[in-house]
């Protein structure tokens, strides 16, 4: 191990920002706090971004890893005991120091700390809480704090560091245990779940506390998250989701993040993928959450066994539409909210400003425009006062073929930034869909 | 039709509010305005409103006491929304659209619902006016930059199309209460100044030391640099995306934030 002393400041922050950039959790969001005029800082619920990176991905904490030292092996991971990389680590006060001083210029809404394990669960885990600690009590500091918690560390540990959190997270990392198994011989699915029940249990006796004094110290009042990599091992989307599903039921997770798998380290258990990282399938896949957190789907709804993957070239909604054509065309003006949340091109605010502005006067294809219903593809679906807006056919090879011609299926970023991956699915699913390429891309 | 010409400012147009309401003409047969006209039509009649902050005050009050926070809010917002220049065919004016607004709010049962009549026209005017405001504001309560000067105040630059000054004072008063900063506006001339430990208020930016505005205190440059290279490092290289960054964070915004420049 080549663990460097008296390193400078800014090569420290190098090293332990790069190492913590595939966490994809970046928000700030979940809790509301005034600042109540001491100290520094506060927090608003939709979260912020301060700033979107190369990638373009939102910027909102300080994502860093207290060390890239570790004693595991997980296989996917550039920090694992076997890589030839630099090491370093920071010290609890300069963690506060650079968090101080970015937030107060705006730079940031807080602070996600996470680490590669050091010396043993127990001491990095402390190592953390200490660092929370002082920004908390010394700093005074009332910003965001989002930590991972360390896998196999003392509860008592976890316990303290939530009560000083906004949110936690520990990381599945893999869809299923066996996977897990292969790649992360160090980790366990109790190691990970086990914690993850303890700070759910914990969140829910503190807000029967809250009810009781509500002035009781506050744990984890952002809820707590997890993260998946999609493409390192062979899980269908049934699977994946049916555990984000779980974790939603069962654990109570606020969120669950997917993160295309990168290959950074050329492990020999691990794919190439020549295609780059799976974004397009990472994009379904929280498509599908969102039908699953704000549209009331469940993930048998979705997908099964027989068809056990998203469509490629059609998101999540209009694909389940398209097979479900005897629930439409559902009428705008009398159609239930449930119902509105089902139309592909609806969103759930525009559902909800649909139901209040009904009641004064009944809508047009006019009025849905402007609420923001994405008519192109909701057109095939509605009436307004009995009428569709166009003569289509409620048919599903001539409106999925409509829906294709639509480029906005494939998002933009996708579409410009990772044309070669695009390329890489059409040849696999090509023959699927017999779908041209000029299909699929052209305006 | 009695026309009040406003001066387009929130206090401007809830004064325009509370003249046209207490000038007893009936609701239909006034209209406000914030635009200057070049063109006076014959059989109209106009009157200029002069702006009173005692009038707005009463008006603010009576908004929230009677819709609530959140309709006074997007009211707000409304108000200080720049409009299309040359206004666009058949676009309401904004201080018509609050007017008219807070005519009907007034006439329900419950006044807190009034935005969710989205087929009116002035409700729908004044909720997409808002959005305008508001999504800005919303953004630059993130991609402001502060810098620190050499007698330790925290200063901003921002070049907003909207009048979101307001907005961010408010913000950054309550996150930042221990530091003296200030917020200038380069669209509008206007300032937010926030001594440590007091409330915030307003200034017009004439006598500007811009000359101390260029002095950085001796730490500036070190956590400069260390910003940008977190900022470079945290990119994952196989996900690269100049055109998704851009859409995220428009390029009007870019010249004001440091990592950027
Ligand atoms: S525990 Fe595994 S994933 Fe975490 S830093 Fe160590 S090797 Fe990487």
């Amino acid at each position: 191990m080549n663990l460097q002393m008296n390193m400078d400041l800014m090569e420290k922050l190098n090293i332990l920002s790069a190492a913590a950039k595939y966490d994809v959790a970046c928000t700030s969001s979940g809790v509301d706090r005034k600042g109540g005029g001491k100290g520094i800082g506060n927090a608003i619920a939709p979260g912020i971004c301060h700033t979107f990176s190369a990638d373009g991905r939102c910027v909102s904490l300080l994502k860093i890893l207290f060390t890239n030292e570790c004693i595991f092996n997980c296989a996917y991971c550039l920090n694992n005991r076997d890589s030839d990389v630099k090491r370093a680590a920071f010290t609890p006060d300069e963690i506060c120091m650079i968090t101080m001083e970015f937030y107060r210029r705006n730079y940031i809404e807080g602070l996600f700390l996470s680490s590669g394990i050091m010396v043993s669960p127990d001491y990095t885990m402390d190592l953390i809480y200490q660092t929370i600690w002082k920004l908390r009590t010394v700093h005074h500091f009332h910003g965001y704090i989002h930590v991972k918690s360390i896998p196999g560390a003392d509860p008592v540990l976890v316990e303290k560091t939530g009560f000083l959190a906004d949110r936690m997270s520990i990381n599945l990392e893999l869809p299923t245990s066996e996977s897990l198994r292969r790649l992360a011989p160090c980790k366990s699915r109790s190691t990970i779940l086990k914690p993850m029940r303890q700070i759910q249990n914990r969140i829910t006796d503190n807000k029967q506390e809250l009810t009781v004094y509500h002035k009781a110290p506050r744990f984890v009042p952002a809820g707590q998250s997890t993260q998946m990599i999609i493409g390192a091992t062979p899980e269908n989307d049934f699977q994946i989701m049916s555990v984000a599903e779980g974790l939603y039921q069962k654990f109570y997770l606020k969120r669950v993040f997917y993160s295309a798998f990168v290959n950074v380290n050329g492990n020999s258990l691990l794919p190439a993928l020549p295609g780059g990282p799976p974004l397009l399938r990472e994009h379904r896949l929280y498509q599908a959450d969102w039908l699953l957190r704000y549209y009331h789907f469940q993930v048998s709804e979705l997908l099964s066994e027989d068809r056990p993957d998203f469509n490629i070239f059609l998101d999540p909604k209009c694909d389940w539409a398209l097979r479900h054509l005897e629930y439409f065309p559902v009428e705008i003006n009398q159609a239930s909210y449930q119902t509105l949340l089902r139309v592909p091109g609806i969103g759930y605010k525009s559902a909800e400003r649909i139901v209040k502005a009904r009641k004064r006067n009944s809508l047009t294809f006019e009025d849905l425009k402007k609420m923001g219903v994405v008519l192109k593809r909701a057109l095939y679906f509605i009436t307004c006062s009995g009428k569709m807006m166009y003569r289509t056919k409620l048919e599903e090879d001539y409106i999925c073929q409509n829906l294709m011609r639509d480029k906005t299926q494939i998002p933009r970023d996708i579409r410009e930034g990772g044309y070669r991956q695009l390329s890489f699915f059409d040849k696999e699913l090509h023959a699927d869909f017999q779908l041209t390429d000029s299909q699929i891309l052209s305006p | 039709m009695y026309i009040f010409l406003c001066e387009d400012t929130l206090d401007g147009i809830f004064t325009g509010v509370y003249d046209a309401w207490a000038s007893r003409y009936g609701h239909n047969n006034v209209a406000l305005t914030t635009q200057v006209l070049d063109n006076y039509s014959l059989f109209d009649e106009y009157i200029p409103v002069q702006t009173d902050y005692e009038k707005s005050a009463k008006v603010a009050r009576t908004l929230k006491k009677r819709m609530g926070e959140e309709v006074y809010g997007e009211l707000c917002h409304a108000a200080s929304a720049q409009e299309e220049d040359p206004p666009k065919k058949h676009s309401l004016n904004k201080a018509d659209a609050i007017y008219k607004t807070i005519v009907l709010a007034l006439s329900l049962p419950d006044s807190s619902k009034v935005l969710q009549y989205l087929g009116e026209p002035y409700v729908n005017r004044v909720f997409s006016l808002s959005r305008r405001t508001g999504n800005e504001a919303h953004h630059l309560l993130g991609f402001l930059r502060f810098q620190e000067l050499e007698n330790g105040i925290l200063f901003a630059k921002i070049s907003p199309k909207h009048h979101v000054l307001p907005f961010l004072g408010e913000h950054f008063s309550d996150r930042l209460p221990q530091e003296n900063f200030m917020i200038y506006d380069e669209t509008h001339h206007l300032a937010v100044l926030h001594p440590k430990g007091k409330g915030f208020f307003i200034t017009d930016t004439q006598d500007l030391d811009s000359e101390m505005l260029q002095r950085f205190s001796s730490k500036e440059q070190e956590y400069q640099k260390l910003w940008c290279s977190f900022f470079e490092n945290i990119a994952i290289e196989a996900r690269k995306n100049p055109k998704l960054q851009n859409q995220n964070l428009p390029k009007r915004f870019q010249k004001n934030i440091v990592e950027f420049r």
